[in-house]
């Protein structure tokens, strides 16, 4: 491999085709004068341009059926003509710079063209050197030299995560991944989830309880997920009317009164509710709003009168305060069911993290466009981490996540995507070039990820998912099934 | 050490047996392998290859004008394509400069033979061959080559190291001349250039017994120009204009076999216009067949061989085949410098140097 040339922060190197470099490969640039090399990144493979290269394609397509073509070519010339005809040229991004034995990032010098040796450099001697992965380590799977590749829980502590890409190419699987390797190291997880994918986190493969059994305690609203109105406080209640239930503001200060007067009477249950808005003196376009709103509130079967039915969220909290995961089942219920029990547990989460009651909350939130609602989305990178809720959206829809979550991202897992929007959002990521984002993610085959940000020192690498032994819920159920 | 090659000449050409002592391209290559053998460890500075050097074509002809007088008549002839199942057999060679080095050039030449029989194309490439030409060896390569081949014994002058490869194309090309017109029977065999012999390149004598080898076989030898330097009165052969509509030929009567100068027209010279559009070629064929018996050849070539812009496609292909690309040109380099152990060191422009970007055409 020889430099060939380097413009901005891209360099240009010529490989023979015997020398094997794949995209998100890393390679040293060594040069002895200086005693420093450059760590480049593969971000894309060419063709070398080779001078007269149309001519001999040309050439080459006239022998078909109706052409014979023998040649006598006693040097061997010809093989020597294809050699160079397969010749490519390796784009890579300058990533580094390795100097007495120490990494540091960027480069403001330029290796010698004529000097300098290129070889590879293994992603785990890389990320030795970037020292990612020594402790508390989630093993995510393999690199490109087949050897593991572990990132630290830290790097998604006190971080906003995200987890991207088009669909059946293993999103999911990652952050199961991620939630079994946090909860592993005592991190309470909170999971948002939409299809019902995280329900068998604690079952194999083969149905039998695994070590996560324990851990891993799934609520389904409606089921064994159910509140009673004094669980609730007044500003969740008015949160879930006003941003799920769209109650005008008028009405909604008609509702804070109502809820006043119950909570005085000591009589805050679904029923005094109905009875109070039905005795109500007030508008009676006022008083259809919030009975047609507390009708919808019945009608989720998330909310009961009786005490014994009513779960208590902080009782499990408490329960995985040493490690586990909450997972809110959302699959089977509609969409205004889904935000309603959704803006209660967030509600409740900053509560107890407000009053120190819990440390703080790892978030996985799947598609969470389906059920956040706008305003919470920089409440979570903002506000929400201060308290302690440290969110990872997973999604495969890149669109859905605003342009400034993106740039605030600090660790990014990006799946493979191939639609040119998609791509072009996902690279507003402030954590790597555009070019890399676009470049690498349109090649990735299925279970293979792009890591980007802190948990890889920024150092964009790419990892084959390992596979895990749970049961699988996040297929899709088919009409056509194998039979053979 | 240079890696010894072990060569045995092609099975799948049928190498011309009634010229004694013809062994091409063992002998052809023994002398490639001679030359580059004695290179080992040199510096050698590769040429930079430019399109134009490589698309650069010149006459094979020398210039000529005649004037117009009465004894030079034109006719046109009309043809038409016979369908009469034949042979068509064509060939061309090529050759580039490579570079150089210390003591001398390195070039490279190649040669291809095509032939189309019952609408099948088959294309046999012979080469390349790459020669390291000093001013030790230069006299000795060409004076064996054409011993071998053409049985012409004594000196010959002393060629120019920059156009020696032209030289060695030039007796690579009368080799395969020789060689088809030995293998084939009752064809047409097309040639690049035309049938003017007596330059240094092509000594009567060498040209004389090629065609008739090639008429005792029962081929006719066509040779096509694309660029021709002869002027009638001070027009371009192939710039002529008359008024029977292609496919047809118009003849130029009047040349004498054998020039005022050394120069000497062993074909009957036409201009042929065998498809519709605005090109048309200098067609050489051979003096020595029955007027009728060419005319005849040419109809067959219609029948038997595409014709695109007025030229045949066996020879078309041949040219393609035989010419080098820059890609070809890199790979002999890469070749000659891993074999030889040459250094390769890139020869600066001197027209670059001087004059920036104001330095423009070839290194001369």
């Amino acid at each position: 491999m020889r430099l060939y040339r380097k413009e901005g922060n891209t360099v240009q190197i010529l490989a023979l085709p015997n020398e094997s470099v794949e995209k998100g490969e890393y390679l040293l640039i060594e040069d002895p004068a200086t005693r420093r090399s450059l760590i480049s990144q593969v971000i894309d493979i060419q063709f070398a341009n080779v001078p007269g290269i149309l001519e001999e394609l040309l050439r080459n397509s006239t022998t078909n059926d109706l052409i014979h073509e023998e040649s006598f070519d006693p040097l061997g010339v010809a093989s020597h003509v294809t050699y160079i005809q397969d010749s490519r040229l390796l784009i890579c991004k300058i990533r580094g710079t390795i100097e007495d034995k120490k990494l540091s990032i960027g480069s403001s010098w330029l290796p010698s063209r004529s000097q300098s040796a290129i070889k590879k450099l293994p992603t785990t001697s890389l990320l030795a050197l970037a020292r990612v992965g020594n402790s508390l380590p989630i093993q995510l799977g393999e690199t490109k030299e087949l050897s593991p590749l572990s990132i630290e829980a830290r790097a998604l502590d006190g971080k906003l995560s995200i987890v991207t890409g088009k669909k059946e190419t293993g999103k999911s699987h990652l952050s199961k991944l991620l939630v079994l390797g946090l909860i592993d190291f005592g991190a309470m997880v909170v999971v948002l989830d939409l299809n019902g994918e995280y329900t068998r986190l604690g079952f194999s493969s083969n149905g039998e309880k695994n070590e996560h059994f324990s851990k891993v305690h799934v609520l389904t609203p409606g089921d064994n997920l159910k509140i009673t109105l004094t669980q609730l406080k007044l500003r969740v209640m008015l949160n879930i009317l006003i941003h799920a239930l769209h109650l005008p503001g008028t009405s909604a200060r008609e509702f804070r009164r109502i809820w006043c007067f119950l909570q005085e009477q000591g009589t805050l249950n679904l029923q005094e509710l109905g009875e109070a808005i039905r005795n109500w003196r007030c508008n009676q376009h006022v008083r259809d709003a919030l009975f047609s709103r507390y009708y919808s509130l019945l009608n989720s079967g998330f909310f009961t009168d009786n005490p014994v039915e009513a779960t208590d969220l902080e009782e499990n909290f408490c329960r995985i305060r040493n490690g586990g995961a909450l997972i809110i089942n959302l699959h089977d219920t509609s969409l205004v069911d889904r935000q309603i029990a959704v803006e209660y547990v967030l509600g409740k989460l900053v509560e107890l993290l407000t009053q120190w009651k819990i440390k703080a909350v790892f978030l996985f939130a799947e598609e969470a466009h389906l059920y956040l609602r706008e305003t919470y989305w920089d409440d979570i990178v903002t506000r929400m981490r201060h308290f302690g809720v440290f969110t990872t959206f997973v999604t495969n829809q890149p669109n859905t996540i605003r342009e400034n979550i993106y740039r605030q991202a600090d660790n990014i897992f990006l799946f493979n995507f191939t639609n040119e929007h998609d791509l072009e959002t996902v690279s507003r990521a402030a954590k790597v070039d555009a070019e890399t984002v676009k470049s690498v993610a349109r090649d990735l085959p299925p279970r293979h990820c792009l890591v980007l940000g802190r948990a890889v020192s920024d150092f964009p690498v790419v990892v084959r998912v390992r596979a895990l032994d749970i049961q699988t819920m996040g297929q899709t159920r088919l009409f056509f099934t194998n039979t053979s | 050490m240079i890696e010894q090659f072990h060569y045995a000449t092609t099975p799948k050409y049928n190498f011309p047996q009634s010229l004694e002592d013809l062994q091409l391209p063992q002998r052809f290559i023994e002398l490639s392998l001679g030359s580059i053998k004695k290179i080992n460890g040199q510096i050698f500075r590769p040429d930079t290859i430019t399109s134009y050097e490589l698309t650069k074509e010149s006459s094979k002809d020398a210039a000529v004008t005649f004037p117009l007088t009465d004894s030079l008549t034109m006719q046109p002839i009309p043809l038409k394509p016979l369908s009469e199942d034949i042979t068509v057999v064509a060939l061309d060679v090529s050759s580039i400069r490579i570079g150089e080095t210390k003591t001398g050039v390195l070039c490279a030449v190649r040669g291809a033979i095509v032939s189309r029989e019952k609408s099948r194309y088959r294309c046999l490439r012979l080469g390349p061959f790459p020669f390291h030409i000093t001013e030790e060896n230069r006299r000795e390569i060409c004076t064996m080559l054409r011993k071998h081949y053409f049985k012409v014994t004594g000196e010959i002058n002393a060629y120019s190291l920059d156009n020696i490869h032209n030289r060695i194309c030039n007796m690579l090309e009368r080799w395969l001349q020789m060689g088809v017109s030995c293998s084939s029977y009752r064809s047409i065999i097309l040639w690049d250039g035309s049938l003017t012999a007596g330059s240094m390149d092509s000594p009567v004598n060498v040209v004389s017994k090629l065609l008739e080898v090639a008429r005792n076989r029962l081929n006719a030898v066509l040779a096509f120009s694309k660029i021709t330097r002869l002027r009638l009165s001070g027009c371009r052969l192939t710039d002529l204009v008359w008024k029977c509509p292609p496919p047809s030929l118009l003849q130029i009567n009047g040349f004498t076999a054998h020039n005022s100068g050394k120069l000497c027209f062993l074909g009957k010279i036409y201009v042929a216009r065998l498809t519709e559009g605005s090109c048309s070629f200098r067609l050489d064929v051979d003096r020595e067949i029955p007027c009728e018996q060419g005319v005849d050849a040419v109809q067959k070539l219609l029948g038997n061989d595409l014709l695109i812009q007025s030229y045949p496609e066996s020879l078309r292909l041949a040219h393609i085949f035989s010419t080098f690309t820059a890609n070809e040109v890199i790979g002999i380099q890469r070749l000659i410098a891993q074999k030889c152990g040459l250094k390769i060191v890139s020869r600066p422009n001197m027209r670059r140097l001087l004059f920036g970007p104001f330095g423009k055409g070839s290194e001369g």
